[in-house]
C-alpha cells in the first residue's frame, strides 16, 4: 500500500497563531512519514509540552502529549515496550534543553531508535514570550526586559558533544529540504536529532522568521560538508545562532547497536533461567 | 525548484497534466487551511476570500482533470504529491492574525506571481510539444489571475495605519 503525506493528517485543526513555523514542521513530517512507508497504527508521537508539542494530535499516528520536559523518557520507555514501533519525540526548545535538558544526554548514551525534533524557536510562546534556553544574549522579552544575560545552549553542540549518531537542522523555509532530513533522521538506526528552526511569528525576532531564514540559510551539501566527520560537524555547529546551517552535520557511518537490540539478546541470554512473572517476589523472600 | 524527482525535458503531457491538477489541489488545500485558520482567529472577512480562493483553484483541477481523463482515460500517474512543495500554495508564513481584505489579497497575488515564476523556469527545459503548449496556457492564466486580484485590489480603500498584529488575541483553547 502505498502512503500519501494525508494519510498522516487528522481531523484536528491546528491552532497555532497563523504564520507559524509549526505548520511547515507537521507539512513536512507527514512527508517523511509517507516516504518512510510505515501505517500510522505503527507509530508512536510522544511530546512535552509547548506549541509545538502539540503536534502528536495532528498526526493520525498513535500520540501521547506527555509532560513538560518529559518526552525523551516516555519515549524510550514505549521504544523498550514496543521496540517494532516506529517512535518520534517532538517538543520545542523550552521542553528539550530547559525543563527536559537533563533527559537529552541520557536518551542519547543510551541509543534507541527514536528521532527526536525540537521545533527551536529562542522563546517561550505558549506562555507569551519568556527567554528560552536558546534566547540570544541581549534578547528583550517580558522576562529580560533590560536584554538577556545569559548564554544560549547551542542545542547542535549539546547533543553532538553527547554523542548523537545523527544531527541535522532544517527549517520550512526550504520544506524539500526540512522533509528530507526528517526522513534521513528516522531512517537512522539510532537516537537521531533534527534541531529546526521554527520561527515565532507572534514573539519571535523579525530576523528568525521564514522570509529571513530564506535569505540567511545555506545548505552544508552546498558547502562539501562531509557528514561522517565529526570534527567538521562540530566545527559547523559552533555556528549555531550567526549562520543558518541546513542539512545533516553528523551522521555515524557506523551506526552502534541499539539498546533494545542489547536489551533483547541480553532477554535471550537469561531467559532460560529467569523466574516466571507470578513468582518475580520470590527475590525478595528469605531463602 | 519547487518540486523535486520531476525531469521536465522527458515528462510526457499525461504526467504534466497531473502536476498541474495536483498544483491545483495543493493551493486548494492550503487556502482552506488558511481559511481555518483565519476563522479560528475571528478574521471573517480574511476567511471568505480564501475560501472563495479555495474554490477557484478547485475549478481548475476539475477542468484539468476532466481533460486529463479525456486524453489519457485512468491511467496511472507518474507524479505525487509528495513531489511537490507550495508551487502554487500560498506559504504557511503568510497568514497573519487578523489580516486585512487587502493583505489577504496580497497573499493571492503573490500566489499567482509564484506559479508564474514556475512555469516560466520551467518551459525552457521542455522539449515535448505538447507538454510546452500546456505550460504556456498554464503560464498565461497565471498573469490572467494576477491581473483579477490586481482588479480587486484596486477596489480596495488602503488599509488603515492601525497595526492589527499588536492587537492579536493569544492563541485560544480547542474544544
Amino acid at each position: 500500500m502505498t502512503l500519501t503525506a494525508k494519510d498522516f493528517k487528522s481531523d484536528l485543526k491546528p491552532i497555532w497563531c497563523p504564520g507559524c513555523g509549526d505548520f511547515g514542521v507537521v507539512q513536512a513530517m507527514y512527508r517523511a512519514l509517507a516516504a518512510i512507508g510505515r501505517p500510522p497504527h505503527e507509530i508512536a508521537f510522544v511530546s512535552g509540552i509547548g506549541c509545538s508539542s502539540r503536534i502528536p494530535g495532528y498526526t493520525t499516528a498513535y500520540g501521547f502529549n506527555s509532560v513538560h520536559g518529559r518526552a525523551l523518557p516516555i519515549a524510550q520507555g514505549i521504544k523498550l515496550a514496543r521496540p517494532q514501533l516506529l517512535v518520534l519525540a517532538a517538543g520545542g526548545d523550552g521542553d528539550g534543553f530547559s525543563i527536559g535538558g537533563g533527559h537529552v544526554p541520557h536518551a542519547i548514551r543510551r541509543n534507541m531508535d527514536i528521532t527526536y525534533v525540537v521545533m527551536d524557536n529562542q522563546i517561550y510562546g505558549l506562555t507569551k514570550g519568556q527567554l528560552s534556553p536558546t534566547s540570544p544574549r541581549g534578547l528583550q522579552t517580558v522576562t529580560s526586559v533590560g536584554g538577556s544575560l545569559e548564554q544560549p545552549i547551542n542545542p547542535l553542540l549539546y547533543v553532538l558533544a553527547y554523542g548523537a549518531g545523527f544531527v541535522a537542522q532544517g527549517t520550512p523555509a526550504d520544506m524539500a529540504g526540512l522533509t528530507a532530513v526528517i526522513e534521513e533522521a528516522i531512517r537512522y538506526p539510532g537516537f537521531a536529532f533534527v534541531n529546526v528552526q521554527s520561527p515565532c511569528v507572534t514573539y519571535g525576532q523579525e530576523n528568525q522568521q521564514i522570509k529571513a531564514h530564506r535569505e540567511q540559510m545555506k545548505t552544508l551539501a552546498s558547502l562539501g560538508h562531509d557528514a561522517t566527520n565529526m570534527a567538521a560537524a562540530l566545527a559547523r555547529a559552533q555556528h549555531y545562532g550567526s549562520e543558518l546551517y541546513t542539512g545533516v552535520f553528523y551522521k555515524n557511518p557506523q551506526p552502534p547497536q541499539t539498546f533494545e537490540a542489547q536489551a533483547r539478546e541480553r532477554q535471550t541470554q537469561l531467559g532460560p533461567s529467569a523466574r516466571p512473572r507470578d513468582r518475580i517476589l520470590d527475590m525478595f523472600r528469605q531463602q | 525548484m519547487p518540486t523535486k524527482g520531476i525531469d521536465y525535458r522527458t515528462i510526457s503531457l499525461r504526467d504534466a497534466l497531473d502536476l498541474a491538477v495536483l498544483i491545483e489541489e495543493e493551493a486548494k488545500e492550503r487556502y482552506l487551511e488558511l481559511a481555518d485558520q483565519m476563522e479560528l482567529h475571528h478574521t471573517p472577512d480574511a476567511e471568505g476570500f480564501f475560501r472563495f480562493m479555495a474554490d477557484n483553484e478547485d475549478k481548475h483541477r476539475v477542468e484539468l482533470l476532466e481533460r486529463r481523463h479525456k486524453l489519457f482515460d485512468h491511467q496511472p500517474s507518474g507524479v505525487t504529491r509528495e513531489q511537490l512543495f507550495d508551487v502554487e500554495a500560498p506559504d504557511y508564513s503568510e497568514a497573519r492574525v487578523f489580516m486585512t481584505p487587502r493583505e489577504a489579497l496580497e497573499t493571492a497575488l503573490r500566489s499567482e506571481t509564484k506559479a508564474w515564476t514556475f512555469f516560466d523556469k520551467v518551459l525552457p527545459q521542455l522539449v515535448d510539444l505538447g507538454v510546452r503548449g500546456l505550460f504556456e496556457e498554464l503560464r498565461a492564466e497565471e498573469v490572467h489571475h494576477q491581473e483579477l486580484v490586481r482588479r480587486e485590489l484596486a477596489k480596495l480603500p488602503p488599509d488603515d495605519a492601525f497595526c492589527h498584529e499588536d492587537f492579536a488575541d493569544e492563541p485560544v483553547g480547542q474544544d
